[in-house]
């Protein structure tokens, strides 16, 4: 069938003036459409729709921006508005036919054009950041950090170029305090007054679009609705007590749709009264209301945003070696919502080393934590990086036990291993403790996590039935392979050699298991073996009995 | 089980859960210039009373958290003074001295059968009102005072108010569904009674949610409540509840009584039936059409079709779910993959 012949099928539509044999209007409920069929010659092509020659209809994804034609050659003249029926690669077009294709654009549009007021609420507000920012009046962006989206917040506000940071003054950003050239990045601006005003009920809260501007009547629905109560009691209660000191404020609101997370920023530029509360100013002196271009950075949004557990947020890492597998370990840690991690490690990076290190090519013959905190940091400015250029010891450890919620040691030496097991066994200390290494040859790791509240500990893998001391049983490798897998420098000391393929499926056996801890589904001490085909708990003895250090030998 | 979240997001939708900030303040200030003001005018009619003997007793939907969105906001606080009816007999004229107490320029204040009326506008719309009704604690006993105004018909009723109370939030408190299946119902009343423009052409609230208290009809499955199937159980039984004369005319007339539970145990429906027969007919009528609607929709196996029955009951805020095939063949042509 021809695009014609489908179109004609509709009892709803008249078809008008054909351009050429895929492009043609057509009339629907009033209103005059351009339509673009598909290519028969490109599969992966999809139908397209242009609102024609009508500058005020209001329905979402019909969008604000038009393409205005003065010289008619190929199109008509007029104003041509596009018609969003598809999200982003959500359709596979090149399975469809193409009469598939038409029909059911035909069917979206048909949808979207009798959509009840409650179906165009929701659609405006799946897409509320887009007509906010369309609206946008300036050129700045305003990068909006929180610390929590349930709580109304001052903000500090900071200026670069043109760009505006508006942090939640509980937040510490790492790279506020930067220079360029002696220069300061970001310029607290003290004078001012910005505002975090969270909305729990976002029922009526519509982006301003075509033919619907905000007004002092939108925040004064906001703040003091009439029959919804946008905001909690206790947000009321605070802007009662804020006295903002400028005549201006700016305001950052935030609300959860059914499927997005929002915040969205605007100048309110109100008249000089001095003294009123944040309330007062609200309700009886906005001049006008300036929607400002917004951007939420924050980690927890950008975290949520990748589907990570935000509890994991305040949780403090100490994690004991940044080599290969430190390095990989330290920067998925970061990425999985960990935001503060403690590194020890008194090595430099070598140039052998780069290419299995997470950042190859960064600080060769710098402190490897050092390198880290730049490089970690750098990925956001929420991240906040302890670097100890210095090996661990005993004493270090019992103090860093204070303040730690998870200890991880990337590290591949017993002997470092065990005297630290020792330490935080005599310690019963309670948070999660993970020993991650890998063997020589690269074929195989492992990852123990111990509870020191139960039975099994690191000294069990290096004892055997009858409490005698063994070398680390939980090894898989064969003699010859480790010996193949070694390099010799020329000097008595030598080097494993091994790809990245081993860090990557250890880095990701740990964060499983982490998700796992954290779900309370790891219920006792586990030594968890990864190999070539399979990550699984190991098959040796474990707990061992006989363990001097948390067995029926123990001391 | 059928279109549960869309009875869920429904729900949300019309639901009203509290009073608002902006509706809180009108009511505390109203409140407050009754008990300021109320005393002193009495006292100039010979009533003595103290601030302190003044009870404000919420009422209504409000207070039982079965309040739904409306055009209007529509609240309810019962004035509570003590006053020998024997002494004051005329319950316009004390109606008309809680008139006087709260008559500013900031709201419209009229005297209505039941209650003082005050009405808040704004660009000349009405968006609040407040339903004062005026009782009168007479040794052990409680007064309602009626009467318009300017109307020869006023009296002290018997009354109960706080039982009434008592009695709505024993049913509702804890019972989810129920609360829900009411604010369906008074969606459903809002919905086919909006071109209405006498009040007693209207079932009134009290009324449906007393005869949904009635019928109520919990169901539930493994996969939680079953909202459609309740709430076509309850308005059926609510239906089935309904007798019928014949006229002079010989013509069928349809109607429902349902007495207040407590003190004076009056028809709630009294007034609509004393205002015209043919308001109970067509009560009847369009409870029925909703009954069948509801039937259909539990009898269809298409969720689409349900839906579309439930929406012609509902209103348009109810969604219907997509066709079954069209949201098959979608989920056929979806983008699976992302790199």
């Amino acid at each position: 069938m021809t695009a014609k012949e489908i179109l004609e099928s509709y009892d709803e539509i008249t078809i008008g003036e054909q351009l050429c044999e895929d492009t043609l209007f057509f009339t629907l409920f009033e209103k005059q459409f351009l339509f673009i069929a598909p290519s028969r010659d490109d599969l992966s092509s999809g139908a397209e729709i242009y609102l024609y020659n009508d500058s005020f209809l209001d329905y979402p994804h019909i969008l604000l921006r038009e393409t205005n034609i003065t010289e008619g050659k190929v199109l008509p003249k007029g104003t041509y508005r596009w018609v969003c029926l598809f999200e982003q690669d959500s359709i596979v077009n090149s399975i469809l036919s193409y009469d598939e294709k038409i029909y059911d654009c035909i069917d979206r549009l048909i949808e979207l054009l009798n959509m009840s007021s409650v179906e165009k609420e929701r659609e405006f507000q799946k897409e509320f950041l887009y007509y906010w920012n369309s609206e946008s009046i300036g050129d700045n962006s305003f990068q909006i950090y929180l610390d929590q989206d349930d709580q109304v917040a001052e903000m500090d506000v900071y200026f670069s170029k043109s760009i505006v940071r508006l942090t939640d003054s509980r937040i510490a950003l790492s790279d506020i305090e930067e220079t360029v050239k002696g220069e300061r990045r970001w310029m607290h601006h003290i004078e001012k007054d910005a505002f975090f005003i969270p909305i729990k009920d976002c029922r009526g809260v519509l982006p301003p679009h075509r033919g619907y501007k905000w007004t002092a009547k939108d925040l004064h629905e906001i703040i003091y609705g009439k029959q919804i109560e946008h905001i909690s009691d206790e947000s009321f209660e605070k802007i009662k007590t804020l006295i903002p000191k400028t005549q201006d404020v700016l305001l950052v609101f935030g609300m959860r749709t059914e499927t997005t997370n929002i915040a969205f920023a605007l100048n309110m530029k109100c008249k000089n009264r001095v003294g009123h509360s944040l309330l007062e100013k609200i309700l009886t002196d906005i001049t006008a209301v300036e929607p400002m271009f917004t951007k939420r950075k924050d980690y927890s949004y950008l975290s949520e945003q990748i589907g990570n557990d935000i509890g994991a947020k305040r949780k403090k890492v100490l994690l004991v070696g940044a080599g290969s597998l430190g390095s990989y370990v330290a920067l998925e840690l970061v990425k999985n919502g960990f935001t503060y991690l403690k590194i020890y490690d008194d090595d430099t990076l070598t140039e052998e080393n780069t290419l299995r290190w997470a950042y190859e090519g960064y600080g060769i013959g710098a402190s490897k934590t050092q390198t880290l905190k730049i490089m970690l940091e750098w990925l956001h400015p929420q991240i906040l990086i302890d670097s100890c250029n210095k090996k661990l010891d005993t004493e270090s450890l019992t103090e860093e036990l204070k303040d730690t919620d998870i200890i991880i040691f990337t590290i591949g030496n017993s002997d470092a291993q065990l005297k630290f097991n020792k330490v935080l066994n005599q310690q019963v200390f309670t948070k999660p403790v993970l020993y991650v290494w890998l063997e020589e040859g690269g074929l195989y790791s492992h990852i123990l996590f111990v509870d020191y509240r139960k039975p099994g500990c690191f000294e069990c893998l290096y004892t055997d039935t009858s409490g005698e001391k063994v070398n680390n049983r939980a090894r898989k490798n064969t003699d010859l392979a480790a010996e193949n897998g070694m390099i010799r420098n020329g000097c008595g000391g030598t080097r494993a050699a091994y790809g990245t393929s081993i860090l990557l499926k250890t880095t990701a056996a740990l964060l499983d298991t982490l998700h796992e801890i954290d779900r309370n589904k790891l219920t006792k001490n586990t030594l968890i073996d990864i190999t070539p085909t399979r990550v699984g708990a190991s098959d040796i003895i474990f707990p061992m009995e006989a363990c001097n250090c948390c067995g029926n030998n123990a001391e | 089980m059928k279109l549960k979240k869309q009875f869920a997001d429904f729900y949300k939708e019309i639901r009203i859960d509290d009073e608002t900030h902006a509706l809180r303040d009108k009511r505390e200030v109203l409140q407050a210039d009754i008990k300021a003001k109320l005393p002193g005018i009495l006292e100039d009619h010979d009533i003595t009373i103290n601030k302190s003997d003044i009870r404000l007793i919420d009422q209504g939907s409000y207070k039982y958290h079965t309040t739904i969105k409306a055009d209007v906001v529509d609240r309810d606080v019962a004035v509570m003074i003590p006053l020998s009816t024997s002494d004051n007999t005329d319950t316009r004229k004390i109606k008309g001295y809680l008139r006087d107490a709260i008559d500013i320029p900031a709201r419209t204040v009229v005297i209505k059968e039941p209650c003082v009326r005050a009405s808040y506008y704004e660009d000349g719309k009405e968006w609040l009102h407040i339903d004062l009704p005026l009782y009168a604690e007479d040794g052990d006993s409680v007064f309602l005072a009626r009467g318009k105004e300017h109307s020869s018909d006023y009296s002290w009723e018997s009354a109960d108010p706080e039982g009434l109370n008592d009695y709505l939030c024993e049913k509702i408190n804890g019972n989810n569904q129920l609360r829900r299946i009411i604010c369906f119902i008074k969606k459903w009343r809002n919905e086919k009674y909006s071109g209405s423009t006498s009040d007693h052409e209207i079932p009134p609230s009290i009324g449906l949610t007393l005869l949904a208290c009635d019928c109520f009809s919990e169901q539930s499955s493994s996969e939680g409540d079953d909202d459609l199937l309740s709430l076509q159980k309850t308005m059926k039984g609510i239906l089935d509840k309904f007798s019928y004369t014949f006229d002079g005319n010989g013509d069928l007339i349809r109607t429902i009584s349902r007495s207040l539970p407590v003190t004076p145990y009056t028809d709630v429906f009294k007034k609509m039936k004393d205002s015209s027969s043919s308001y109970m007919t067509t009560f009847y009528n369009r409870l029925s059409k909703a009954v069948d609607n509801l039937t259909d929709a539990v009898n269809v196996e298409s969720e689409h079709d349900a839906g579309e029955y439930v929406q012609k009951v509902l209103g348009e805020s109810f969604i219907v779910p997509p066709k079954e095939a069209v949201a098959a063949q979608a989920q056929n042509k979806r983008e699976h993959s992302f790199g």
